[in-house]
C-alpha cells in the first residue's frame, strides 16, 4: 500500500504538469489532442440539449451509434435488452398534435436518486457531473433501477460475448451488474463528443448538442440560457442535465 | 452457558487447524499440476526487444495488482487517465496473454477476472 | 408459573421428518442459488421493468414477520402481561430465526453475491440498504442479548427487551422505507408505506407465533392454555384493525387528489387489482377479521389458526403487491403524453415468476424452519406447559 501511495504521488506530479497544458485552453478543450495524463475537471458540467423539432421520426442514428460504441448488449428478449438511449414516441392524449419522437437517455441528474440509494457507492457522480456506475463495485442489488424515474438503467441478465464488431476500447459486461449511459466518458476524456451526438450531427439533422454548461462561451450554455427548454419530470427536483427544446 | 473456559477451548481448537491449513498452503496446492516443481522463478516469455517495464521488473512483479487496481479506481471514479499506466498499455509489449499473464496466474493460483470484460488484443 | 422450560426431546419420527422437509427446502434453495449464479438472472422471470421478484417477496415477508414475532416477548417485558413471560424466549429466538431466513434469500439474490462484503467497505449512508444492514445486524444482536438475559440475567431483561422493542419499530420502518422513500414509483411512494409495514409486521408476526406455538405444543403433547390463545386472538384483531385503518387512510388521501386518480384507479381496477382485493384486503385483513369476530369460529382453536394462516398468506400478498404492482406500473415520464418505445415506456411491466425463483424463496423458509427446529431441540425455549392463573380471563370474547 505504501509503495502504491508513493507511486501515485510520482504519477500525479508528472501528470499535473501535463494536465496544466491541457486545461490552458478552456472552451475548446473538448477537441484537445490526447494527452499522457487527463483528469476529470470539477469545474465542468457536461450537459446535453435535444432539439425535438430537429429529431426525425424514422432516424435511429443515435441509438445505433451508442450500441456500436459501447457494446450495449442485445439478448433478443425485448424485456431484457439493454438500451442506454432509446427513441420514445410521444402522443398527446387529446390526439390533436402529431406524435413526436425524442431520444431518452440517462439524465445525469444533479441529485441522482440512483446514487442516493446505492449501498456500495458503485453509482457515483464524477467531478464533472457525470453519473457513472463503477461496474467493479456493483453488487447487483437493482435498487437503483427501482429509484430511477427515467428507466435509464438495466441489469445485465445474461452472459455477453466479444465479437469482431465489438469496440475494443470499451469492456463487455459481466452478468449481474447494472449499467447505463456514461455520456461516453471514455470519449470525453479523449477529447471527443459522445457517440450519439456525433452520429446525430453526421447522419441526422444535428438535433443533439453537447457541451460544458459551466463554460459561458460554449454553444450549449448559450442555448440553454436563451431558448425555452424543458427537462423530464422537473417536479422531482433531480435537476437533470439533459434538456429538451420544442417539446 | 457461555463460559470463559469454553472460549479458551474454542481458541485452542481453532488455532491448530489454522496453523495446519497455513502449513499446507492451499494456494500452492491448488496451483500444483501434480508434478514435482523445481523451486525457483517461473520462466515467462518476456517482450522481445524491451528491457524494462514502466516500473522496475522486481517492483512490478510484487505490486502490479495494486498498481492496476489503484489506477483502475482512479480512472473510473476520478477520471484520471494515465496512458502509460493503463491496462491497455501493458498489452502493447506483453502481446500474449496466455504466455505472460495466465501462466503466472495459474502458477500462483490466482484468478483475476479483468479480461472477462476488458479486451486483450489478439 | 414459568420456572419450567424444557427443550423438546426431538427423537420422534415426526421431528426427523420435519427436519428432513426443511432440509430439503434448504437444498432446493441452495440448488436454485447456484443455478442462478451460473446462468445469470436471465433464468428468473425478472426483467428490466420488474427487477425485484419472488425471492424478494419471500425475503421481505420473512423480515417483516421477524420483527413482528417479537410481539409476545414485548407484551410481557414492556406491557407487563405476565402470562406471556413464558413465551419470551420463544419470541426472541423466532425473531432471529426468521431474520436469518429472510436475509439469506435477500443476499443470495444479488446479481453479484460474491461482492456482498463491499457494503461493509464502502458505505453510502444515504442508502436505505446501508441503513438496513445496521438495522438487521443490530436487531439480531439485541434479540440475542434479550434472549440471553432471559436465560441468565433476569435483571437485564427489561433493558434488553425495551431496546429490542424500540429497535424493531425502526427496523420495520427501515424495511418499509426501502419502498416509501422512492419518489419515482407512484404506487408505493408515501409516508404511510413504512407505518403500514410496521402494522403488517404486528399482524403477521403474531399470526406466525400463534401457528408455531399451536404446532409445537401439539406435536410435543404439551399443554397450552386456551385463554392465552384468546389473548393473542384479541391482540391480532387489534393489529388487523390498525392495518385496515392505515389502508383506508392511504386510499382516502390519495383519492382526494386528482393527481393520483390514474395510479389509484389502476391499483383498484388494473391488472394487479386481484392481488390487492383478493390478497391484501380479503386474505390479509377482512377475511381473518370476519373469522375472529365470529362468535363460533373466533372462540375455537381451529378458527384462530385458520385466521392466522390467512394473515400470514396475506402478508406475502401485501409484500408481493407492493413490489410487483409497484414496479409494473409504468413510469409517468411525460405527464399528459402517451409514451411508447422499444424499451417498454408507457407499458405495464410484466412478470412471470419461474420455478427457480420460487425454490430460492423456499430456501429462506428452509433456513428459518431448520433453525427453529434445531433451536427448540437444543435450547430450553418452550415452557413445559403454558398456563394462565386461575380465574384470569381475557377482557373480551366475540
Amino acid at each position: 500500500m505504501t509503495m502504491a501511495t508513493i507511486e501515485r504521488r510520482a504519477v500525479l506530479g508528472l501528470g499535473g504538469a501535463l494536465a496544466a497544458g491541457v486545461t490552458l485552453a478552456p472552451g475548446i478543450t473538448l477537441l484537445a489532442a490526447p494527452a499522457e495524463r487527463t483528469e476529470a475537471s470539477a469545474g465542468r458540467r457536461w450537459a446535453m440539449l435535444i432539439d425535438s423539432t430537429q429529431c426525425t421520426n424514422s432516424c435511429t442514428a443515435c441509438t445505433t451509434a451508442c450500441r456500436k460504441e459501447n457494446n450495449v448488449p442485445l439478448f433478443g428478449e425485448p424485456s431484457r435488452d439493454v438500451h442506454w438511449i432509446r427513441k420514445v414516441e410521444l402522443r398527446d392524449k387529446d390526439q390533436r398534435r402529431p406524435s413526436v419522437q425524442v431520444p431518452v437517455l440517462c439524465n445525469h441528474c444533479e441529485n441522482p436518486p440512483c446514487v442516493h440509494v446505492c449501498p456500495t457507492e458503485a453509482s457515483f457522480i464524477r467531478k464533472d457531473g457525470i453519473v457513472l456506475v463503477d461496474m467493479h463495485r456493483c453488487i447487483g442489488c437493482r435498487y437503483c433501477i427501482i429509484a430511477c424515474p427515467y428507466k435509464a438503467r438495466s441489469l445485465v441478465y445474461h452472459e455477453t460475448r466479444r465479437t469482431d464488431e465489438s469496440n475494443p476500447n470499451v469492456p463487455i459486461r459481466s452478468k449481474g451488474v447494472v449499467e447505463k449511459c456514461t455520456f461516453c466518458v471514455h470519449r470525453l476524456d479523449d477529447g471527443q463528443e459522445p457517440a450519439c451526438v456525433e452520429a446525430c450531427k453526421k447522419e441526422g439533422k444535428g438535433a443533439m448538442l453537447f457541451g460544458d454548461l459551466n463554460d459561458p462561451r460554449s454553444e450549449i450554455a448559450k442555448r440553454v440560457h436563451t431558448v425555452a427548454t424543458k427537462t423530464i419530470r422537473p417536479d422531482l427536483g433531480l435537476k437533470p442535465r439533459v434538456y429538451y427544446q420544442g417539446l | 452457558m457461555l463460559r470463559f473456559s469454553s472460549l479458551v477451548r474454542f481458541v485452542l481448537t481453532v488455532l491448530p487447524i489454522a496453523v495446519g491449513l497455513l502449513w499446507l498452503n492451499p494456494s500452492l496446492v491448488m496451483a500444483s499440476d501434480g508434478q514435482e516443481h523445481v523451486p525457483g522463478a517461473l520462466r515467462l516469455e518476456m517482450p522481445a526487444g524491451k528491457k524494462e517495464c514502466v516500473k522496475p521488473t522486481e517492483w512490478m512483479r510484487r505490486n502490479h495488482m495494486d498498481f492496476l487496481k489503484h489506477n483502475r479506481d482512479m480512472a473510473v471514479r476520478e477520471g484520471v487517465r494515465v496512458t502509460s499506466d493503463s491496462l491497455k498499455n501493458c498489452t502493447t509489449c506483453h502481446t500474449s496473454r496466455e504466455k505472460f499473464c495466465d501462466r503466472c496466474h495459474t502458477y500462483a493460483g490466482v484468478a483475476p477476472n479483468c479480461f472477462e470484460c476488458h479486451h486483450y488484443p489478439k | 408459573m414459568i420456572d419450567e422450560f424444557a427443550a423438546i426431546e426431538g427423537r420422534s419420527q415426526g421431528y426427523w421428518k420435519l427436519i428432513a422437509g426443511m432440509g430439503l427446502l434448504l437444498l432446493l434453495g441452495a440448488a436454485a442459488f447456484i443455478y442462478i449464479e451460473v446462468n445469470g438472472h436471465g433464468v428468473t422471470g425478472m426483467n428490466n421493468s420488474v427487477v425485484w421478484g419472488l425471492p424478494h417477496i419471500f425475503a421481505i415477508s420473512l423480515l417483516v414477520m421477524a420483527s413482528g414475532s417479537l410481539n409476545l416477548g414485548s407484551m410481557s417485558t414492556i406491557f407487563a402481561v405476565k402470562q406471556f413471560k413464558q413465551f419470551g424466549r420463544f419470541s426472541a429466538f423466532l425473531a432471529i430465526v426468521l431474520l436469518a431466513g429472510g436475509l439469506t434469500v435477500l443476499t443470495l439474490d444479488l446479481g453479484r453475491p460474491d461482492r456482498m462484503l463491499l457494503i461493509m467497505l464502502h458505505m453510502n449512508f444515504r442508502s436505505m440498504f446501508t441503513w438496513n444492514v445496521f438495522l438487521y445486524s443490530g436487531f439480531t444482536v439485541l434479540c440475542f442479548l434479550y434472549l440471553w438475559s432471559m436465560f441468565q440475567f433476569p435483571q437485564f431483561t427489561k433493558a434488553a427487551g425495551s431496546a429490542a422493542f424500540a429497535w424493531r419499530f425502526v427496523l420495520t420502518t427501515g424495511t418499509g422505507s426501502i419502498f416509501g422513500v422512492i419518489h419515482a414509483r407512484e404506487v408505493f411512494h408515501s409516508a404511510i408505506t413504512a407505518p403500514t409495514f410496521v402494522a403488517v409486521s404486528l399482524t403477521s408476526g403474531t399470526a406466525m407465533s400463534i401457528l408455531l406455538l399451536l404446532a409445537s405444543f401439539r406435536f410435543t403433547e404439551r399443554e397450552l392454555d386456551r385463554r392465552l390463545l384468546f389473548a393473542l386472538r384479541n391482540a391480532l384483531i387489534f393489529f388487523l384493525l390498525l392495518v385496515l385503518y392505515l389502508l383506508i387512510v392511504e386510499k382516502f388521501t390519495k383519492f382526494y387528489s386528482p393527481a393520483f386518480y390514474d395510479v389509484e384507479s389502476w391499483i383498484l381496477t388494473g391488472s394487479y387489482a386481484w392481488l390487492y382485493w383478493g390478497g391484501v384486503v380479503l386474505l390479509g385483513v377482512l377475511g381473518p377479521l370476519a373469522v375472529l369476530f365470529n362468535s363460533n369460529l373466533g372462540n375455537q382453536i381451529g378458527g384462530i389458526a385458520f385466521a392466522s394462516g390467512m394473515v400470514v398468506l396475506g402478508l406475502f400478498c401485501f409484500v408481493g403487491f407492493v413490489l410487483i404492482a409497484g414496479q409494473a406500473y409504468p413510469m409517468n415520464m411525460f405527464p399528459g403524453y402517451e409514451a411508447a418505445s422499444i424499451f417498454q415506456d408507457g407499458v405495464e411491466g410484466s412478470y412471470a415468476p419461474t420455478l427457480v425463483e420460487f425454490m430460492l424463496g423456499l430456501g429462506g423458509i428452509g433456513v428459518s424452519g431448520l433453525l427453529y427446529l434445531l433451536g427448540i431441540r437444543f435450547f430450553r425455549l418452550l415452557p413445559k406447559k403454558a398456563t394462565a392463573p386461575e380465574g384470569w380471563d381475557v377482557a373480551w370474547h366475540p
